[in-house]
């Protein structure tokens, strides 16, 4: 264990309750606002640790905002995050980010093997270069996303799906505990999609928590063990069964609701 | 232009006789009226003349220090704030010139970077508080301080002292006028430059490539940007001497341009950047320096453009020559495409399951000898529709590889069901003339056949057709969003 | 320091430039109004396209056209120099696009490149050829309009109009006006939607190609009064003060034509106190004239905003206590 978790450790078992092991996440009335209009609205949430969370709701229902805001890219207008207890700047090694594809360029002089190399820059602290170690487990990394073969490919050469593993991959060598995912199966094909699937629930075998946005409802309830229903504020979070009910997501995507038939659908299958 | 061609050709035959060159003229640059230009060549490479050393060691080191800012500066699509701030120092320059009235290299540095930056503060201001764009919050604040600028030159020209203060030398650049103190700013500066980029590589790349990430795992974001928009200012502020202020943009964007169309790993770029700002430099402070009167800045930018001219036609990997000169043989092209046609077959039998075509299958498929069908991967590879792995025995296609593969299929298929379903030939007869015409059907006729065959998914041998969606799925390539620049990037 | 500064004397300033000089003053304030109004008007499209600085780079880049043209028929005649302004304009936008479209260098880059070799060719062949072209360097940074010739005048009908330079900028301002009347709709639209545009059955790249067709021709009648970077901001000032004020185009049109007419006036009366260049005297006040709008628009002002922040905490929209009280 590395110096500065034992350190951690240290630091909460003299503060807390040592029974008491801090929450992955928790928010406290959490509100952000984009020029006086607000996105999200007193946020309160307590997230237990080792499930992998789903987070559901309409367009523009602030789901990307929830996770930048969480993670300090965005500011917030009242409220606080807990973080493993501590504010999330301070625990930033324990916190895994996958951004939307978009949002970065793919265009950038970059190699695979590097994109995945950033992951573990969080753990060198300032000046200091990777080591073989640190490529060792990018190596790794890439091989359980399979894409070690692409490791010297430029960032550009790769289609939507292997660019939205190679992200993943890039989490996966951070080591985090907490994992915040932005839409990691837009823009791929159902092979991919699977694939990623199936190493979510690898990691939070693990005793990692996950937490993922997610604009597929149909898929939503197989894929999650926790839902968390958002439009602007929290409709619902609980165990997949017990929210994913058609009044609950009625009132998450209100009106506009054409999948809702669809949805009604599965949820009538379900019995 | 005749002038020009004639010293051009001097000058190659000068190059052979260079190391016997005679030595000193001890005669200072500004004082030359009417020299021949082989004599001032030869002066220029013999470097006898101290000025000239200062003039040609700080255009080496400016096209240094400039190339390797510039090569952020492009990745970061920060291009257009260069340009802005370069112009926006020069109030702070007519400030820093009435500080004592004369052309003290500290002073002007000082109030060209406090302007410079005060420019940049304003154009994100402007951003934040307005709904006006950055280009227009850009082009604003370079216009709106550059005319406060010119009021203050006009009004220091009017006065006695400031008539002959070669203030004006700023706009265009005299690398001539370099003396050693600007020499010992710039040095300073790329030194500075050079250390920075050099110890926080690893936190500029990261937050150049991914600020959102980079901000989560802990890195000051923000303070990089602003570490980066400081040695931007000091960088342009010490360039306007050589380069004017006009044209330090370009040595900020160009070099980097060319490098970024050269390589595809940041830490390549950045060298071959800072060499191609180095090149340029050399070759303003030698052209300014064949005829009096002629400013150094354009002859820089010039020798800039020409390599990035050159990376444009002919870079091995994005050259638009190179690029057509490796897609023009027919013949070529069809085997290629046969080779992907193979690559597909083999990964339909497995379901598309998984992304490799191992080497040895695919020899198989295509009835080849495995070197064969190694050397047809390589061809592949050299076209940029596949990679190799380390050991030369799988084959994975990219995903250009996949759209030329999956649409040749594609047409292959659609022709097949066509000559069976319309012009009723017998299914085991069709194959080869597919083989044919699949290399020339173009797209307007594909769509024409699907469409008269009603969309059919099976060809006559019950194999998928595979559906443009999937053609086009298969080859999406990260989409080149247009975001326009890329001011505040920590945002 | 005194030296530098002169004192502000009233009379001077604000009263002799109308008594005692007007002929001069006159002109030279309807001049920079001619050509700020045909830039800010022009400016306006290139705002709302975010194209602003490829108003820059064109105007940077007509000057190879101008000095070519120069260099070619050895005189000002100004039908050669609108058309080698022009094709430089088209050599710019054409060249920008060559990059960025086929090669992975970005818009940004792209731009930058193009206009400064361009320019630097420009003043290549200026310094080359000093004797042949009569241009010297630093009237192609900032011009003069103080020193346009405002003898002799223009004949028409017999009458005596205007200076030649005046009457040729008024000309490209109204022509400037007059297209804008004419060819609203189809700037409006695809400068909103080209998409949308192409359905209606607007040509957007020919409107494109138009309008930088337009930017160079005006560009190059301003060059010669305020140089190529001042250039700018009569491109860009205009429009930006105006959307700040307003949200509907023909307001801003109409703005932007206030703003001609108070920054150039302004602007003479600022190169008479400080006796500097009145181009870029007229530029700093539109940049003044910016910083008022941007301080005191009722929409968008900082101070508006700073009160608004004060008064009123932040508040739950009507929809969401709506959904809140139906839990």
């Amino acid at each position: 264990m590395p110096l500065w978790q034992e350190c951690d450790l240290i630091w909460s078992f003299n503060v807390m309750n040592p029974s008491e092991i801090p929450l992955p996440l928790e928010i406290h009335d959490l509100t952000v606002s984009y020029q006086k209009k607000p996105v999200l609205w007193g946020i309160d949430l307590e997230v237990p640790a080792g499930k992998l969370i789903g987070i559901v709701g309409p367009n523009g229902a602030g789901k990307s905002t929830l996770i930048k805001a969480v993670l300090g890219l965005l500011p917030h207008s009242s409220g606080w995050v807990k973080i493993f207890g501590k504010p999330p700047r301070e625990n930033a090694r324990r916190v895994g980010y996958v951004p939307q594809r978009e949002s970065v360029d793919w265009d950038f002089p970059v190699t695979v093997m590097d994109v995945v190399l950033m992951g573990r820059y969080g753990h060198l602290g300032l000046v200091k270069r990777p080591t073989s170690k640190d490529r060792d487990i990018a190596r790794e990394c890439l091989d359980k996303v399979k894409l070690l073969p692409f490791a010297n490919r430029q960032i550009a050469n790769l289609s939507g799906g292997q660019q939205q593993r190679v992200f993943l991959a890039r989490a996966l060598a951070q080591e985090s505990d907490l994992y915040f995912m932005d839409e990691p199966f837009a823009g791929v094909d159902a092979a991919t999609e699977s694939a990623i699937i199936t190493l979510l629930h690898e990691l939070k075998g693990r005793g990692k928590t996950l937490m993922v946005v997610h604009h597929d409802l149909p898929t939503a309830r197989n894929y999650f063990d926790m839902l968390l229903l958002l439009n602007m504020r929290v409709v619902a979070f609980g165990a997949t069964e017990e929210v994913f009910t058609y009044d609950l997501l009625q009132k998450t995507y209100g009106g506009r609701l054409t999948i809702l038939s669809e949805v009604a659908d599965a949820v009538r299958q379900r019995g | 232009m005749k002038n020009f061609s004639q010293s051009l050709i001097r000058l190659l035959l000068l190059v052979g006789t260079i190391s016997l060159a005679p030595y000193s003229h001890a005669a200072r640059i500004g004082d030359i009226s009417e020299t021949n230009l082989l004599e001032q060549a030869i002066r220029f490479f013999s470097l006898a003349d101290p000025a000239l050393r200062y003039a040609l060691i700080g255009s080496i080191l400016l096209g240094v220090g400039c190339g390797l800012l510039g090569g952020f500066i492009v990745v970061r699509r920060m291009a257009l704030v260069g340009d802005a701030l370069s112009h926006a120092v020069l109030p702070g320059v007519a400030i820093g010139f009435l500080w004592n009235m004369s052309k003290d290299p500290v002073a002007i540095f000082i109030g060209a970077t406090v302007a410079g930056l005060f420019g940049t503060m304003v154009v994100s201001w402007i951003k934040e508080t307005t709904r006006l764009k950055e280009d227009t919050a850009l082009g604003l604040v370079l216009a709106a301080f550059f005319a406060i600028g010119i009021c203050m030159v006009t009004m220091i020209q009017r006065l006695p002292s400031g008539n002959k203060s070669g203030i004006d030398k700023f706009l265009f650049g005299q690398a001539a006028a370099i003396g050693s103190r600007d020499v010992q700013l710039i040095a300073l500066v790329t030194g500075l430059s050079v250390l920075v980029v050099v110890v926080f590589y690893k936190e500029l790349l990261v937050s150049s490539f991914d600020p959102g990430f980079a901000r989560v795992a802990g890195f000051p974001v923000r303070a990089l940007h602003y570490t980066l928009m400081l040695l931007l200012a000091f960088s342009v502020v010490v360039a306007l001497q050589a380069v004017g202020v006009v044209l330090v943009s370009a040595m900020l964007i160009t070099p980097a341009a060319a490098a970024y169309l050269l390589t595809d790993r940041l830490h390549r770029m950045l060298w071959i950047s800072s060499l191609v700002g180095m090149f340029a430099g050399v070759l303003g402070a030698f052209f300014s320096f064949l005829k009096p009167n002629l400013p150094t800045g354009p002859f820089m930018v010039l020798g800039a453009t020409t390599v990035f001219a050159g990376a444009f036609l002919f870079s091995p990997k994005h050259g638009v020559v190179v690029h057509w000169w490796k897609f023009r043989s027919r013949g070529a092209r069809v085997k290629r495409e046969n080779t992907m046609k193979g690559i597909y077959h083999v990964l339909e039998d497995h379901a598309f399951n998984g992304e490799g075509v191992e080497l040895t299958e695919l020899a198989q498929k295509r009835r080849v000898t495995l070197e064969e069908a190694r050397i047809e991967a390589r061809e592949l590879v050299r076209h940029g529709m596949a990679t190799l792995n380390n050991e030369d025995t799988t084959l994975f296609l990219t995903p250009e590889g996949w759209h030329r593969a999956s649409s040749i299929v594609r047409n292959h298929r659609l022709w097949e069901l066509y000559l069976t379903n319309e012009a009723q030939i017998a299914a085991d007869h069709v194959h080869e003339d597919a083989e044919k015409i699949e290399h020339v059907l173009g797209d307007e006729v594909v769509r024409q056949l699907e469409r008269r065959l009603s969309y059919a998914t099976q060809d006559p041998h019950g194999k998928k057709i595979p559906s443009w969606e999937e053609v086009r799925e298969r080859g999406n390539r990260a989409t080149r969003q247009e975001r326009p620049l890329g001011y505040n990037r920590h945002e | 320091m005194s030296e530098l500064l002169p004192p502000f004397d009233f009379q001077k300033v604000i009263v002799a430039p109308w008594t005692e000089g007007l002929g001069t003053t006159g002109w030279v304030a309807l001049m920079g109004f001619f050509v700020t109004a045909a830039c800010g008007l022009v400016g306006n499209y290139l705002i709302l396209r975010r194209m602003a600085l490829v108003g820059d780079a064109i105007s940077h880049s007509v000057l190879p056209g101008i000095a070519s043209a120069f260099l070619f028929t050895q005189s000002r005649s100004s039908g050669i120099m609108f058309l080698g302004a022009l094709l430089a304009g088209v050599v710019t936008t054409l060249l920008i696009e060559l990059i960025h479209k086929k090669s992975r260098v970005k818009q940004d880059s792209a731009i930058g490149i193009a206009f400064t070799s361009l320019f630097a060719i420009g003043v290549i062949m200026i310094s080359l050829f000093a004797s042949k072209i009569d241009l010297d360097q630093e009237c192609v940074l900032y011009g003069e309009i103080g020193f346009v010739p405002f003898q002799p005048m223009m004949q028409l009908f017999g009458w005596q109009v205007a200076p030649t330079p005046v009457a040729v900028m008024g000309a490209v301002m109204l022509g400037t006006l007059l297209l804008l009347l004419l060819f609203y709709k189809e700037l409006l639209v695809s400068s909103f939607d080209a998409g949308l545009a192409s359905s209606l059955g607007i040509n957007a790249t020919a409107v494109h190609y138009s309008l930088m067709c337009w930017l160079s021709i005006v560009v190059v009648s301003a060059f010669e009064s305020v140089g190529a970077i001042l250039v700018i901001a009569m491109l860009i000032l205009p429009g930006a003060t105006a959307s700040l004020l307003s949200y509907r185009l023909p307001s801003i049109h109409a703005l932007t034509l206030l703003h001609a007419a108070l920054s150039s006036i302004l602007g003479v009366h600022l190169s008479f106190w400080l006796d500097c260049s009145t181009a870029g005297a007229m530029v700093v006040m539109g940049a003044v004239l910016f910083t008022l709008a941007w301080l005191l628009s009722p929409g968008q002002g900082l101070v508006g905003r700073w009160l608004r922040q004060r008064k009123q905490r932040l508040e739950a929209p009507p929809e969401l206590m709506e959904t809140v009280n139906a839990r």
